[in-house]
């Protein structure tokens, strides 16, 4: 009993690391443009499909690299023309936007690609357990695991080290201010979205090869980034990160004794930090 | 720069009614055109076309076109031309399947009802229908009450009840692959009712249920049930999922390695899941309700071909074939009846007969009169990577009667109320 436990705990946190992989790429722009970005599970998918696409001409690695690219650049598009106009508005025009955005994705990558799951292979070397008693580390889990503790190693590097990075820091205090010291806030905005939306392609890639890839493979995705932001609490990204892992780790574990609540659970956890601390585990009072 | 530009009062309640907002995006469905014309007869489809089951909903309704088209080319029903009208169910909301079912009754007034995928929608749907008095298939909704404690007057049935998928398959595995079985159960009538189904026969033939875990339908991550599974150490783990749900579950097993150490199996598979997982993820023992591939039985080829023309060379499964039979049923049974009457027609479907043109399958299947389920073939075999060609993914090891699997009508729990 103890053991499934703790394969279940340390399953949950691998489950984790995806969440708040794509939980990281939210809140990056919540935290900078204020933008709830629905959309983001449609980008999700389009990084799937396009690896999808690109896996036949440049194999599994190649897709891996381009594909959150090219869904990057759609990103940048996207803010370009769209969202960049409802910046000073209500929240409320944005979130409409994204969320009318993600109905075009998804009926869009079912009108590209078709409604059927199309079969996503990963290296055979990839997709085989490491060890027969520790069957559920396989290579590929392991692979998503790394690869998300690099991303957000390389986030947070980014963010604590880099010019970009600390003027998105300090945007996300206080924009007005840093625009006033002569940085550009557009440019600065546009590229917080397309690092936002590379971390989502990104996460589609990883996630096609663990799941079916089909059009609604965002939208069953997305509920546990937004309860990882909620949980870890709003503008913190290592509260996010933290989120991710929690609600990972808690899902796994409630499956070993209530398996049908292994969903909820997560929910159950969103209602009582509101109740018992509104602001989030990290967030900061009264920021938001 | 405007002041404006940097108002950020987006709050946290404002992120919560978002994330209520993205949880009703999934139940969100786009409206469907329909047509109204008093010299037509109008077959109505209620099924999901958005969602988990959006492509199973979706081969429903090319079956159910195909067999309009046919319908019309031979003189319509009545002399008469024949419409289908299409609504999107979603693939979970019963509430959008319900109100939808009702527009195409009372607002297009349609001759006949068909649909649902869902389980759940087919059982509300079969109520509104019933109250609306109009003749209703249900095309490919499975759980037993459908025509067990929840049948009316009004309502047939296509596809199987769980219980004879599972009766055709449970022996099989009883005797070639052990007596402990797990079982991993999505949390929805429809699952319910096949662990159910098994159950009963484990219980018969004298085996072990070592386990049974409920997964939530739509879930995504299945390694923690499969961790729970494999503790167990089973003869068999049995999944009894269905679309993309399946699709998860099974490409987890095998990156897991469980198919090397456990016999995977279930009740019923399909064309669209096996097409869906790669090669090395088609595995296991299961059921098929249709299978393309009948060299000795007639008008299967002409079948195949009509369907490949309109889904861009895919072959089709039970879905298309669901569609199918029912369209077809309600042209033929009006037709020999002169009538669209709906109790004139359900008593003459009482043990009505599928011609062979319609049937594509051996064994003559026929509506059951007790519970109006229809008593058809079903297929029993194993998933293979891949076969002689490259949509042939199944190989058919025995061909069981309907009639030998079904309960009798006394135990399938059905009253029929006669109509008032």
């Amino acid at each position: 009993m103890t053991q499934l436990i703790l394969y279940n705990l340390f399953n949950g946190l691998i489950i984790g690391a995806f969440y708040a992989l794509m939980a990281l790429g939210l809140s990056l722009i919540l935290n900078l443009s204020g933008v709830i970005n629905f959309a983001h599970g449609g980008f999700l998918a389009i990084g799937g499909y396009l690896a999808y696409t690109l896996m036949p001409h440049i194999g599994f690695w190649g897709a891996l690299a381009l594909a959150p690219v090219l869904t990057a650049a759609l990103g940048l598009m996207v803010e370009r023309i769209l969202i960049r106009r409802l910046y000073g508005r209500d929240p409320l025009y944005s979130l409409l936007l994204t969320f009318g955005l993600a109905f075009m994705f998804e009926d869009g990558t079912r009108y590209l690609w078709g409604p059927a799951t199309v079969p996503f292979a990963i290296p055979d070397w990839l997709s085989t357990p490491l060890s027969s008693d520790f069957f559920f580390l396989t290579g590929y889990r392991m692979f998503m695991v790394v690869l998300a503790f690099v991303a957000v190693l390389a986030l947070f590097l980014l963010l604590n080290r880099t010019r970009l990075g600390i003027r998105i820091r300090a945007g996300t205090l206080d924009l007005e201010t840093v625009s006033v010291l002569g940085v550009n806030v557009r440019i600065l905005r546009n590229l917080n979205f397309g690092l936002g939306i590379y971390l989502a392609g990104l996460a589609g890639v990883l996630a096609a090869g663990m799941l079916g890839l089909q059009p609604t493979i965002g939208s069953a995705l997305i509920m546990p980034s937004f309860v990882a932001i909620i949980i870890g609490g709003l503008g913190s990204l290592p509260g996010t990160l933290m989120g991710g892992l929690l609600i990972g780790a808690a899902s796994g574990v409630v499956t070993v004794f209530f398996p049908s609540a292994s969903e909820a659970v997560i929910y159950v956890m969103m209602g009582l930090v509101l109740l018992v601390r509104p602001r989030g585990l990290l967030g900061e009072e009264g920021r938001f | 720069m405007a002041n404006g530009v940097f108002s950020r009062n987006i709050g946290r309640r404002t992120v919560i009614k978002g994330a209520v907002a993205a949880g009703v995006v999934q139940f969100a469905s786009p409206f469907i055109h329909t047509a109204r014309a008093a010299d037509i007869v109008k077959i109505g489809l209620n099924d999901p076309l958005t969602g988990t089951y959006a492509e199973l909903g979706k081969n429903e309704q090319i079956g159910c076109e195909l067999a309009v088209e046919q319908i019309n080319a031979k003189g319509g029903i009545l002399g008469r031309k024949v419409e289908l009208l299409v609504e999107d169910s979603t693939s979970a909301d019963t509430g959008t399947a319900v109100q939808k079912g009702r527009k195409l009754i009372e607002r297009d007034n349609v001759d006949f009802l068909l649909g649902n995928v869902n389980s759940a929608m087919a059982i509300a749907l079969g109520q509104v229908s019933n109250e609306l008095k109009r003749l209703h298939i249900v095309t490919g909704g499975h759980t037993d009450s459908v025509t067990g404690s929840d049948c009316h007057w009004n309502v047939f049935r296509v596809c199987n009840t769980t219980r004879m998928e599972t009766n055709s398959v449970a022996k099989t595995l009883f005797t070639k692959y052990g007596k402990r079985w797990y079982f991993i159960t999505p949390d929805y009538a429809f699952g319910h009712t096949l662990q159910q189904g098994f159950e009963a026969s484990l219980k018969a033939f004298g085996g072990t249920e070592v386990g049974a875990d409920l997964s939530p339908l739509g879930a995504t991550d299945y390694s923690s049930y499969l961790i729970k599974a494999q503790a167990a150490n089973p003869d068999v783990i049995i999944f009894l999922h269905a679309g993309q749900d399946m699709i998860n579950a099974l490409k987890q097993a095998v990156q897991f390695g469980l198919d090397k150490r456990f016999h995977i199996a279930g009740a019923q598979q399909e064309l669209e899941v096996l097409n869906a997982l790669s090669p090395n993820a088609r595995i296991g023992t299961w059921v098929f309700e249709w299978y393309w591939k009948q060299p000795n039985v007639p008008h299967v080829a002409e079948f195949v071909a009509e369907i490949k023309k309109r889904t861009g060379g895919k072959v089709p499964t039970a879905r298309h074939w669901f569609g199918y039979a029912s369209t077809w049923t309600c042209a033929l049974i009006a037709n020999q009846e002169k009538s669209l009457d709906a109790v004139k027609l359900a008593k003459a479907l009482e043990g009505f007969k599928l011609p062979p043109e319609v049937a594509l399958m051996p064994n003559e299947p026929f509506y059951r009169a007790g519970d109006h389920q229809l008593m058809p073939s079903l297929y029993v075999g194993h998933a293979v990577e891949s076969g002689s060609e490259p949509e042939d993914l199944f190989h058919v090891d025995e061909v069981v009667k309907g009639t030998d699997v079904a309960l009798p009508v006394s135990e399938t729990g059905c009253h029929m109320v006669a109509p008032s």
